[in-house]
């Protein structure tokens, strides 16, 4: 454990942040980072496609398309042409929980980038014509996933494994439902979830002093606050549809062999990282169980990682094996040996004590640039999870090899996962 | 004294360091019929070394929740270790054994070679990989650069161990650095050369006469010279991929600075002329940029589209359209001060982590620049007229190939748009 207590003590070491909001409930935190050359400011938004409802499949990520060609004050191309000749640049992201717009840019020039953020995300025009070019943009990026083999093998099992919930359907939409949208529906999803209590803004960097008082005259602070619930699509647990299914898929090149089973909701932190903790031991490196056994001894498959997806209505574990077709049969049975014996004896000591550096030195490696520093502290901040950046590593010591198999390895059990064969060929 | 020469970064991470160790010669070293020999030769390096066996080895650098990679790039063999300070005295001398004295067990080669096999398999589901393949070998033929550094599967499946071995003898007398970035414990600096594996690299040395490597830049410079300018490569997609790019220069030739000028103006951001022109204005694509990686031989400038089908014509003629007025009109005074402007805030995002800043270190000294050559560049940036980006333009944009994946019906149609167009 000597080492172990070594990497806690150094990690205290990480950045340090300081949470607050403003009075129409807008999340807001700091880190502060002396060193880094470059400010990075974040807002994110509860508005991932969880939230959307029927027949807007697909908004929360054509929105976030739509917010970048302009708003009120800022024609399209103004932002972009004015952050990248402050020797900035930005960009954007949609998952199934939130949203989130950032910049990053020179420490100096922080305050003009945030309220051009802010301008920008806050009060997007929406006009007619840049709605129908720019959805014809997101219609060729739908494509482009849609040549992607493994892509397509991925959706599917998403859908077949939660086909009742929003995880389940593609955060891009569909061609269909995007055909269907207009300006105008876009902009109520928009008055709807971009609400002051939805709202968390994360800067990291060298700190201004006077950078509380910009945000507090800014326009987040203008935001309604309220969250208009009447409509809400109900959040609800995340259930997986157990079950076996196979595929083909045409221009797959080798066969894979996938797995997914619900785990935790984020807001549950010790379950949450004891996953984190069980993924790296059954298949991050070639010590751990399923790639020691299955490349290295058996050599029966190429690639096996598994993922922790970590989301607010619930987490999700996937496994994704690639083989060649004709070992798939010794491939299923493996794993599911492999399964079964995590649950029946705990692990070695070893092993868990190498889950731990690696789950520890990850976190630790994420926090050197300004843009993942502001990342991490908003994930958490928006769900109102206002903690040190280290503070899940403090869940690890509640993992003992016993709790493991007593209570983690057991939620991972073949016969409680959605499973998907996918064979190369044409589409079935 | 041999081994490496050492460069040292002082930076304030939380507790973490990050060493590189470059040796010079690359996949572009590969000889013909051996194409993938130094990708496999680096995947087997971290398949034992030293006092470590391969299981030993995996033990010891996952069990300090650290990171070790051997790549082939190129231009190189890029070791890259990532781990928390305190582990550093015990996990650097794994860098130097790696180079010293490599296992390579046949059947870890075994292993390794059918990896690197499927890899290149699962590569032809990414209609991209495709097209960049197909570029590849129209621009570069048989040269260094002809092929993708994990190899070609006839040369993987030919590769004998004693070839490998061959290679791996040849290591210790390659000029090699090693950058160290980001916090370690003081004593680290002069222990160094004394530590195991180190001290082996110094004895190795010494007893090999200094043997100069080939010149990187003679072996690829000289890209391929045929009268073809398309290849097309039919699949079953709803979309088509077009890249139309040219062999250039190397990274540090005194033109190179106006070529990434112009990679900054094409394709950095989105208030770039490639995303303005294809997504803003005619939104015929969502992927669209320019590739133009650091080389020590002739670099590839690529722009590239994905687009669906229907609109494949139009995209084309943008990106010709595109190409071709880079050396026909001169940048207006706007664009060029974006285009610096970028150039200079993108020097600030390459450096965010340790890294990035040892990787940068170790890629200029294997391109035999000087460690300020970035600085210099921004202060020569300043005399860089929309006249030099023109004339730099028609020097060595003059002939770009063309290369297209997706359906093939749409690619008949575009190869006779690019016959027209060149006509």
């Amino acid at each position: 454990m000597e080492l172990c207590h070594a990497v806690l003590n150094s990690l205290a070491l990480g950045p340090l942040l300081n949470h607050w909001s403003l009075g129409n409930g807008v999340r807001c935190v700091e880190a502060t980072m002396p060193d880094a050359s470059l400010t990075c400011l974040d807002l994110w938004c509860r508005a991932g496609s969880s939230s959307e409802q029927h027949h807007e499949e697909g908004m929360a990520h054509f929105l976030e398309h739509m917010v970048f060609k302009g708003s009120f004050n800022l024609d399209a191309g103004v932002f972009d042409r004015e952050i990248e000749a402050l020797g900035g640049s930005s960009n954007a992201a949609t998952g199934f929980d939130d949203v989130h717009f950032h910049v990053m840019i020179p420490a100096d020039k922080a305050p003009r980038a945030l309220d051009l953020l802010l301008d920008l995300v806050l009060e997007p025009t929406l006009a007619e014509d840049h709605f129908v070019m720019e959805r014809e943009v997101v219609l060729e990026e739908i494509a482009q996933y849609a040549d992607q083999p493994d892509e397509r093998v991925l959706q599917e099992l998403l859908a077949r494994a939660c086909p009742n919930h929003a995880y389940g359907r593609p955060i891009l939409g569909w061609r269909s439902s995007l055909l269907a949208m207009d300006p105008g529906s876009m902009r109520a999803f928009h008055q709807r979830r971009y609400r002051g209590s939805n709202c968390c803004l994360s800067v990291a960097g060298k700190i201004e002093p006077d950078l509380r008082q910009s945000i507090e005259a800014s326009a987040l602070a203008g935001l309604p606050a309220a969250r208009d619930t009447s409509c809400e699509p109900k959040e609800r647990p995340l259930t997986v549809e157990c079950g076996r299914h196979e595929i083909q898929v045409e221009r797959l090149e080798s066969a894979r062999f996938l797995m997914l089973w619900p785990m935790a909701a984020a807001a549950m932190q010790t379950e949450v990282m004891g996953a984190d903790l069980a993924t790296t031991l059954l298949s991050e490196g070639r010590r751990s169980r399923l790639v020691a056994q299955l490349r290295e001894t058996l050599r029966i498959a190429d690639t096996a990682d598994m993922d922790l997806t970590v989301l607010e209505q619930g987490s999700l574990v996937t496994l994704e094996i690639c083989c060649q077709e004709d070992d798939l049969p010794a491939v299923e049975q493996e794993v599911k040996r492999q399964l079964d014996h995590v649950c029946d004896t705990p692990p070695e000591d070893w092993e868990l004590k190498r889950a731990r550096q690696l789950v520890g030195n990850a976190l630790r490696f994420a926090l050197e640039s300004s843009a993942q520093v502001a990342g991490l502290a908003a994930g958490q901040t928006l769900w109102g999870r206002a903690q040190d950046l280290l503070q899940p590593l403090n869940e690890l010591e509640s993992w003992t090899t016993t709790r493991l198999q007593q209570e983690l390895f057991p939620q991972l059990q073949a016969h409680r996962a959605c499973t998907l064969i996918a064979r190369p060929g044409a589409i079935s | 004294m041999g081994g490496p020469e050492l460069l040292l970064e002082p930076i304030n991470t939380p507790g973490v360091l990050s060493a590189k160790l470059l040796l010079e010669g690359g996949s572009a070293q590969d000889a013909h019929g051996s194409r993938g020999s130094h990708q496999l030769l680096a995947s087997l390096m971290t398949r034992g070394c030293g006092p470590h066996d391969h299981l030993q080895l995996a033990d010891l650098v996952e069990g300090r929740g650290a990171g070790l990679r051997c790549e082939a790039h190129e231009d190189g063999l890029l070791i890259s270790l990532r781990c928390a300070s305190d582990d550093a005295t015990d996990l650097l001398p794994l860098l130097a054994w790696m180079v010293v004295d490599a296992h390579l067990r046949p059947e870890q080669l075994t292993l390794e070679r059918g990896l690197s096999i499927q890899a290149l398999q699962r590569q032809r589901e990414d209609p991209f990989q495709i097209a960049v393949d197909g570029w590849r070998q129209l621009a570069y033929g048989n040269g260094g650069y002809g092929h993708d550094p994990l190899g070609v599967e006839e040369d993987l499946r030919a590769l004998s161990l004693d070839q490998l071995r061959t290679l791996a003898d040849g290591l210790t007398s390659r000029p090699s650095v090693l950058a160290i970035a980001g916090v370690w414990p003081s004593s680290l600096d002069a222990a160094l050369p004394f530590l195991p594996g180190f001290q082996d690299w110094n004895a190795a040395t010494d007893q090999q006469s200094q043997k100069q490597t080939t010149s990187q830049a003679s072996v690829c410079s000289s890209p391929q010279r045929s009268d073809q300018t398309l290849i097309t490569q039919p699949i079953a997609t709803e979309q088509v991929v077009v890249m139309l790019g040219q062999a250039t220069l190397s990274h540090g030739h005194p033109d190179d600075l106006a070529l990434r000028l112009l990679q900054c103006h094409l394709g950095m951001g989105m208030s770039s002329l490639l995303f303005r022109r294809l997504r803003e204005e005619h939104g015929v694509a969502y992927d669209v940029g320019l590739h133009h990686p650091s080389r020590a031989g002739s670099a590839p400038f690529i722009m590239h589209a994905s687009t669906g089908s229907e609109r494949a014509d139009i995209t084309l003629q943008l990106l010709a359209q595109s190409w071709w007025e880079l050396a026909s009109s001169p940048l207006s005074d706007e664009d060029l001060s974006l285009a610096k402007s970028k150039f200079i805030g993108q020097m600030a995002h390459a450096q965010q982590t340790s890294s990035q800043r040892a990787e940068r270190r170790v890629q200029l000294r294997g391109l035999g620049l000087a460690d300020d050559h970035d600085q210099r560049c921004l202060q020569d940036l300043e005399d860089l007229g929309a006249a030099d980006l023109k004339r730099v333009a028609a020097e060595h944009l003059s002939r770009p190939c063309l290369s297209l994946c997706g359906p093939q019906s749409k690619l008949d149609d575009l190869s006779r748009a690019w016959a027209s167009e060149l006509s």
